[in-house]
């Protein structure tokens, strides 16, 4: 009878190279996460990520919480780093300035960058950071001490945000990592440090 | 030889050749079946050694088997024995996931008959199966070998749990080859999936027989082509993760590592979002074989079979955008948590959907409890138990109390060593006489059935009462306070061993007695393409491409 011939199919090389190239799409994705996942948390504050760069002095708002400071340096790295005060009250829309005190207690020139966030999560919205040296990698020298300040101001918005109504506190953490350029570099540099105790 | 040049892609091989080179769905099927069930049978050896210890408090034979198995030294032998736990526990769960459930799942009953019940003569691309089978082995070296180098420091294996989180896994917990070992075994056997996953997805849409249109597929035709279509979208994810930690560990990067602005939880969000997929791919096609089963035992046409079929696509797809339930306790936000509550407990609807429509089929069928239907039937209690457990543990609010308890282990052996093992067995059994053109002895089947029945159920279901007792897993030891379920779950692997005995035994009988089975061992109810041909099938089927008219499911 009428063998229709059988529907207009796809060659099979073409199927294949097209789940070939969406394999690829997945592999590609899963190294382009952590970028994007960075970028949005950077853009939203999500997850506690302070936020930058935002233009405009705030408008002066009416709640007044405390925002606590806290500062760690990773083992390898041999500095000390405190703040100025432990924590301070601030109004939301008010721009502050707080110093950290930070010194190189070795006898060799150190580099460091410190990583930070803030909790509670919800906060890093509403967390915004004005300057900071933790933008940059610092460099201290043998035995060098400085203060480094940080300036901020809490975004009045939190005051209509439902998950802020019962946050009366937000902490602003440091922890400085010692800068490793390369396996290499951090090999030679713990062959070296060893020696000396 | 120089005959068979002239015959070319379509001789018949004989012996070693056969099976090396093979390019036949059917042998490269075999030889994952055979595969699977040697991963399987190391994957239950190590769970013995586990329970054993388990039956009682103390640390009583893992010191023993380091010093047997690693050459430990005895001044090390506690230590190096809780190491060995740790190995146990990783390269069970690495074994009985990806060399096991997944091969014969998968390589096994996938390759042997999604060609057969679309009326195809083979699969689309025969050498790239070959490739996939063989990288599977290779693969299973390396998870093996890795058992037996440096993991920990002066410890052997990699002991940090098939999740392999960093830093047990980074430089950190695990500096010695081992682990390096395990993420070359995962690269392999990702690979070798997906190349399979973009076979058979070709095979389904390009070589279909005439007539035979999607909706018209076998419902196990359509667990496989979700299932593949899930492992395209989550092995690359897995394997840009293990490549991640593969450069953390010997070339300086800092994916992983928060001193170089990395984050250990990116690994967990990208394991995850392979390993919940994960589970699915292993029970699709579970879903998939209980499906032909009970249709063809009850002697009706599956219910609802529109619904059952894309109920497996939503599973899929749900199943994609749920993965940080694994990760209630690493301090997501509220609102996250409330989002992966809620899309996790949606999944119960396409599952109930294909538990509902099994018993609908059940119903008012003739139904014959041969052995497969046996199965099938204890498949969709114990996954049923799995499911209701899963419901609970998807509340972030309970799971925070659950987390790395045995409530968890209870959850996922029932949906797993017992959902998809069952649905495999099932499969077994069902399949045995059309693979190998014997019948097997149908009291070795069903006893078969009641010993694992009854072992799994021993072994798992105190795991929950202990779990709720705030019992934590991978520890080799426990306080007195637990002994009591421990013990009970311990014995019931005696009944778990003599099933496996029993399993052994049946096959040998069957190849020793040879009762001939015919084409179609089943009546009526088989109507599946598969049945229409002799048993075994003949080296190349389907010469004439069979038309398909009427509804046949």
């Amino acid at each position: 009878m009428n063998a229709p011939a059988p529907r207009s199919r796809k060659r099979p090389q073409m199927i294949a190279a097209a789940l070939v190239v969406g394999t690829a799409a997945m592999l590609g994705l899963s190294f382009a996460s952590a970028p994007l996942y960075r970028a949005f948390c950077a853009a939203t504050g999500f997850g506690g990520t302070p936020r930058t760069n935002l233009a405009g002095a705030p408008s002066p708002g009416e709640r007044v919480l405390t925002v606590r400071f806290d500062a760690n340096v990773a083992r390898d790295l041999p500095w000390r780093f405190e703040p100025e005060v432990a924590k301070i009250s601030l109004r939301t829309g008010e721009t502050k300035t707080v110093y950290y005190k930070v010194a190189n207690l070795s006898d060799r020139e150190t580099s460091g960058q410190a990583a930070y966030n803030v909790t509670p999560g919800q906060a890093g919205a509403f967390f915004v950071k004005v300057a900071c040296f933790c933008f940059e990698e610092k460099r201290l020298g043998p035995h060098e001490a400085e203060e480094w300040p940080v300036v901020f101001y809490l975004d009045p918005a939190l005051e209509r945000e439902e998950g802020m109504r019962g946050v009366r506190e937000i902490t602003l953490s440091y922890t400085f990592f010692a800068i490793k350029d390369s396996t290499a570099a951090k090999t030679s540099e713990t062959a070296i440090a060893k020696p000396k105790g | 030889m120089a005959s068979s040049t002239m015959a070319g892609a379509h001789d018949h091989p004989r012996g070693l050749r056969r099976f090396l080179f093979s390019t036949n769905h059917k042998d490269i099927g075999t030889l994952y079946i055979i595969l699977g069930s040697i991963g399987g049978v190391i994957g239950f050896l190590l769970s013995l050694g586990m329970r054993l210890e388990l039956a009682y408090p103390g640390v009583q034979i893992f010191p023993g088997l380091a010093e047997a198995l690693q050459g430990a030294d005895p001044s090390m032998a506690l230590d190096a024995g809780k190491n060995l736990y740790n190995v146990f526990i990783t390269v069970h769960g690495v074994l009985m996931i990806f060399f096991m459930a997944m091969p014969i799942l998968i390589g096994g009953f996938g390759n042997w008959f999604v060609p057969i019940m679309i009326g195809a003569p083979d699969m689309a691309f025969p050498r790239l199966n070959n490739i996939s089978f063989w990288l599977l082995f290779a693969s299973l070296v390396l998870a093996v070998i890795s058992m037996f180098v440096e993991g920990a420091p002066g410890m052997k294996g990699f002991g940090g749990g098939w999740t392999f989180y960093p830093p047990l896994s980074s430089n950190t917990g695990s500096p010695g080859p081992a682990m390096d070992f395990v993420i070359l075994a995962l690269h392999l056997a990702g690979a070798s999936s997906i190349l399979g996953a973009i076979n058979f997805i070709t095979t389904i849409f390009n070589m279909r027989a005439p007539g035979m249109t999607l909706h018209k597929m076998p419902l196990f035709v359509w667990s496989m082509l979700v299932t593949a279509f899930l492992l395209l979208l989550v092995l690359p994810v897995l394997a840009g993760c293990v490549t991640m930690l593969l450069t953390d560990r010997n070339f300086g990067t800092m994916f992983y590592d928060p001193a170089g602005g990395g984050d250990p939880l990116l690994f967990q969000h990208l394991l995850w979002f392979f390993g919940h997929p994960e589970v699915y791919i292993v029970i699709l096609p579970g879903f998939g074989i209980i499906s032909q089963i009970v249709s063809t035992f009850s002697k009706k046409p599956v219910f609802g079979y529109l619904g059952m079929a894309y109920a497996m696509v939503s599973i899929g797809v749900l199943g994609s955008i749920v993965w940080a339930h694994h990760m209630y306790t690493v301090g997501m936000s509220l609102n996250a948590q409330r989002y992966f509550t809620l899309a996790t407990m949606v999944i119960a609807v396409p599952t109930g959907i294909k538990i509902f429509s099994w018993i609908a089929t059940m119903w008012g069928g003739s139904i014959s409890f041969r052995a497969p239907m046996v199965w099938a039937i204890g498949f969709i209690f114990v996954f049923t138990m799995g499911g209701i457990t899963g419901v609970v543990l998807a509340n972030a609010s309970a799971d925070k109390q659950f987390h790395e308890g045995y409530y968890v282990v209870a959850h996922f052996h029932y949906t797993l060593s017992l959902g998809a093992v069952f649905a495999l067995y099932a499969g077994f059994y069902y399949w045995f006489p059309k693979m190998t053109g014997y019948m097997y002895s149908e009291t070795l089947a069903k006893a078969n059935f009641w010993l694992l029945f009854i072992g799994v159920n021993v072994v798992f279901f105190p795991q929950h009462f202990l779990g709720l007792g705030g019992m934590p897993r991978r520890y080799i030891d426990y306080p007195d306070a637990y002994a009591l379920w421990n013990l009970v779950s311990s014995s019931g692997m005696i009944f778990v061993t003599l099933s496996l005995i029993v399993w052994f035994y049946a096959i040998i009988e069957a190849f020793m007695k040879k009762r001939l089975a015919g084409a179609n061992p089943w009546g009526v109810g088989a109507t599946t393409l598969e049945w229409t041909l002799s048993s075994p099938p003949p080296f190349h089927q389907f010469q004439v491409l069979p038309r398909i008219t009427g509804a046949s499911r």
